[in-house]
């Protein structure tokens, strides 16, 4: 069959209002759902998988992928407006997305954000529609060895997040560090760290540290120091994004499309790793490399593109190979399977005309993304025009709510609070949170690659040498090491000098 | 208006006042635990029930995850709840057999719960990459043998990890914990991939999750454990290959209650489960997965869960396979 022949039968299968009203009914009930913080897009996922048995198997797989892309955009807008990531994907999103709406720009973050999602979606979808077989197999080609060399390179982003003091950044890192060790040991299942508690035997939940990390410490300091803040509305004004600043920053978000490709089509590492190295990536590469963290457009663009490039990209190893890169996808497969269809080689054969659906259907989800993504914006947006003293406290609801309903789980909100106090003192001592985060995320994974490669080799260091990814990846870390290492030389020589004094007023 | 209110506070007193002889249960919403995330196979097992049952129970069923530690977080949040029916548990393979067969610190013990249904059985599966040359159990077992086999698991204390154990102790080989190498990972689609990516060499695990690579031909199965063969999959039954007791090796999923559910309760939930799983729908969509719809009487619950918890803590002790930290 030629590909106009397969783009034909794949458009009669989904040239139908079903289809379209599932995607885009899949779409919003997504963003909204990701807007809501500790409503992750996993959980909206799920809930919507019920309603989709008694669909045809393209509409209900299309509604699926439209609460999936909804959601990791979803995510963002609280990130933004309320420093509060809706989905663990957006962490990075705040980073420069919250600095923004405090300076009243809102509405160019979210317009940034959105612009950004919606090109790293569309690149992602492309992707997946042209390269999908090689990916697939580059992606097989990653076992332990390689996701512990790629993992190790991830953990060089602490420098790029670490703010003024590269000490602090590591501090911070550490204590990331140690609190991912707590719960069950993977490779021989003893308890670390868990007190005898059955609630730690779980780990901490990393919705419970992400929001605890984030949201909690504003509120902290809001009350601590009531007068200053209190009244205070962050005006959001006419500022919508322009199209020079998304010219500007196209780089960046290509950049980050194509790392939240290769990290998407990769099975089991996911949306936030790839925002925060898409962020990294771009404040090395960016001429106003100081204004990162305080602020900074190409830092949202960047994150942005970096998860939402991940979302087109798993489906690579999902319909490649059947494999499953994450939770959303296990679920999406489930749905594959109550249909009676198998994902995988064979379905490009035996079923193209669904597979050419979905492709078509993919495409359009992201005009979908953009044209929702517009009207909830504009619907959200004046949550910036909320005094903060009417804000937080509903915002404090907000997160309690949300922690809780992740786990049904009480003491995952007592983490959060716990958390919430650990911020608040990083952020009186100016210890980025960011490190914290990355080495929480990166840490258990780092160490469980490490192990499994030695329980494959019989404990021989040799087998994270193996082959030319491993040794690709060395190199890289390598190179960046030295480079933090002589920007921070660097650094410390020129602060020698003691600063004019008509720098200060 | 002050009818109704009045209404309202006298079966408010009514309700409060009523004693087990006269209340009929269920009269409020009952909270059912799923103690694994969302979309995982035991979630979407009880999922699909929640539907047809929630019609034959007649009041509202809240389906809650508790998720965390290989199911012990939400198995401890029920286990502590009161006996009174109207917080339940949906035990899978995971939580209440191998786990207590398994971890000597785990928080509960079989005997803490009271089970009012068995009503899905998983068939089990072993498969090997097409790329190890390995097309039989036989072959397996030889390269067991000379060394340098290993397997997935979804985590230790997973019956992935314990299938594969029995598995290579029924087939002879001696030590398998030596014999062979346990590579565990997070999450059974990660297991999976592990030997399609040549990580390990073997899998035992739930059919349903090895059919779409069985039928696509990147997997080849080499035994099933159900006494009938499993559709889709071009392997004998363990009972063909002279290991019977291998059938006792298979995933389900039932309800549980804690320990005290009354016997009515108990006796009820049988009579729902009944109606539940003769429910169109329910049947073709657990089916459509690879799954048995198989319904047990409390009773029968009861006893099958406590053959295979015996037979896998035998297992256990004779490796020395308990995990006391």
């Amino acid at each position: 069959m030629s590909f106009a022949d397969s783009l034909m039968a794949g458009l009669e299968i989904v040239g139908n209002i079903q289809s379209f009203l599932a995607l885009f009914a899949g779409v919003a009930i997504g963003t909204v759902a990701g807007a809501i913080p500790g409503m992750s897009a996993t959980m909206a996922v799920a809930l919507t998988l019920p309603f989709t048995f008694s669909m045809t198997p393209i509409t209900g797989i299309l509604l699926l992928l439209g609460v999936y892309k909804g959601g990791i955009f979803g995510g963002s807008i609280p990130a933004i407006l309320i420093k509060t990531p809706g989905t663990p994907a957006s962490s990075a999103t705040v980073l420069d997305g919250y600095p923004m709406a405090q300076q009243g720009r809102a509405g160019k973050a979210l317009g940034m954000a959105l612009w950004a999602s919606c090109t790293a979606d569309l690149i992602s979808n492309l992707s997946l529609i042209l390269f999908a077989g090689w990916l697939a197999s580059f992606a097989l080609s990653f076992g332990p060895p390689e996701f512990f060399t790629l993992i190790l390179f991830s953990l060089t982003i602490i420098a790029g997040v670490s703010g003024d003091s590269l000490l602090r950044g590591a501090l911070s890192a550490v204590a990331g560090l140690l609190l991912a060790t707590v719960g069950l040991d993977l490779i021989y299942g003893t308890n670390r760290f868990t007190f005898g508690s059955p609630n730690m035997m779980g780990g901490l939940n990393f919705i419970a540290v992400l929001i605890g990390l984030f949201a909690i410490p504003e509120i902290i300091g809001m009350v601590w120091n009531p007068q200053v803040s209190a009244d205070e509305t962050r005006s959001l004004g006419k500022n919508w994004v322009t199209f020079a600043e998304y010219k500007k920053c196209f780089r960046s978000i290509v950049r980050g499309s194509f790392i939240g490709v290769f990290l998407g089509s990769i099975p089991g590492i996911g949306a936030a790793p790839s925002a925060f190295l898409s962020y990294s990536e771009a404040r090395r590469k960016s001429p106003n490399k100081e204004n990162f963290g305080k602020g900074e457009i190409e830092g949202v663009a960047a994150s942005e593109a970096g998860n939402n490039g991940v979302a087109g990209a798993t489906l690579i190893p999902l319909l490649a190979l059947g494999v499953p890169g994450d939770v959303i996808t296990a679920i999406i497969l489930g749905a594959f399977m109550v249909h009676g269809l198998q994902p995988g080689p064979m379905m490009f054969i035996m079923n193209t005309n669904i597979i050419y659906g979905l492709f078509i259907g993919l495409i359009v989800s992201s005009v979908f993304l953009f044209l929702i993504g517009s009207v909830a914006i504009r619907g959200f947006k004046y949550v910036a025009d909320i005094p903060r003293g009417v804000l937080f406290p509903g915002v404090m609801v907000l997160c309690i709510f949300g922690v809780f309903a992740v786990n049904n789980n009480i003491f995952d909100v007592g983490v959060m609070f716990a958390m919430g106090w650990l911020g608040f003192f990083m952020m009186r001592f100016r210890i980025p949170t960011a490190p914290f985060l990355i080495a929480f995320i990166l840490g258990p994974l780092l160490e469980d690659n490490f192990r499994q490669a030695m329980l494959m080799s019989g404990s021989s260091p040799v087998i994270l040498f193996r082959g030319p990814i491993t040794w690709f990846f060395w190199s890289i870390t390598l190179v960046t090491v030295i480079a933090i290492v002589r920007a921070g030389i660097r650094a410390t020589t020129k602060e020698t000098p003691p600063l004019p004094p008509t720098n200060q007023e | 208006m002050k009818l109704k209110l009045m209404g309202a506070a006298g079966a408010l007193i009514a309700s409060l006042t009523a004693t087990a002889a006269f209340a009929e249960y269920p009269d409020r919403p009952i909270n059912m635990v799923i103690p694994y995330g969302p979309g995982g196979a035991t979630d979407i097992s009880a999922r699909s029930i929640a539907a047809p049952l929630g019609k034959a129970v007649g009041q509202p069923l809240i389906m809650t995850n508790i998720t965390g530690a290989g199911g012990a977080t939400g198995s401890v949040a029920v286990q502590n709840a009161k006996p009174d029916g109207y917080t339940m548990l949906f035990a899978r393979v995971g939580s209440h057999s191998v786990n207590p067969a398994m971890k000597a610190t785990l928080p509960y013990t079989l005997d803490d719960f009271r089970f009012v249904t068995v009503y899905e059985i998983n068939p089990v599966a072993c498969a090997v990459a097409p790329s190890s040359g390995i097309k039989t159990m036989d072959e397996l077992i030889a390269k067991v043998k000379k060394g340098g086999v290993s397997y997935s698991s979804s985590g230790v204390g997973s019956l992935l990890h314990i299938a594969a154990v029995m598995v290579l102790n029924e087939f002879g080989v001696e030590n398998p914990l030596q014999a062979a190498t346990h590579i565990p990972q997070k999450g059974g689609g990660a297991a999976a991939t592990a030997v399609l990516n040549g990580t390990a060499t073997f899998i035992c695990t739930n059919s349903s999750a090895l059919a779409s690579f069985v039928a696509n031909g990147q997997l080849v199965p080499l035994m099933v454990t159900t006494p009938e063969p499993v559709k889709g999959f071009d392997a004998p039954t363990a009972a063909e290959l002279g290991k019977p007791a291998l059938e006792q090796l298979v995933g389900w999923t039932g309800i549980a209650g804690p320990k005290g559910l009354p016997d009515e309760v108990a006796k009820k939930w049988g009579a729902w489960m009944k109606t539940a799983t003769d429910d169109k729908t329910f049947r073709s969509t657990m089916e459509s997965r690879g799954s048995v719809i198989k319904l047990m009487s409390p009773e029968d619950a009861n006893a099958f869960i406590k053959a295979q918890y015996k037979t896998f803590r035998a297992l256990v002790d004779k490796l020395g396979m308990r995990i006391e930290g």
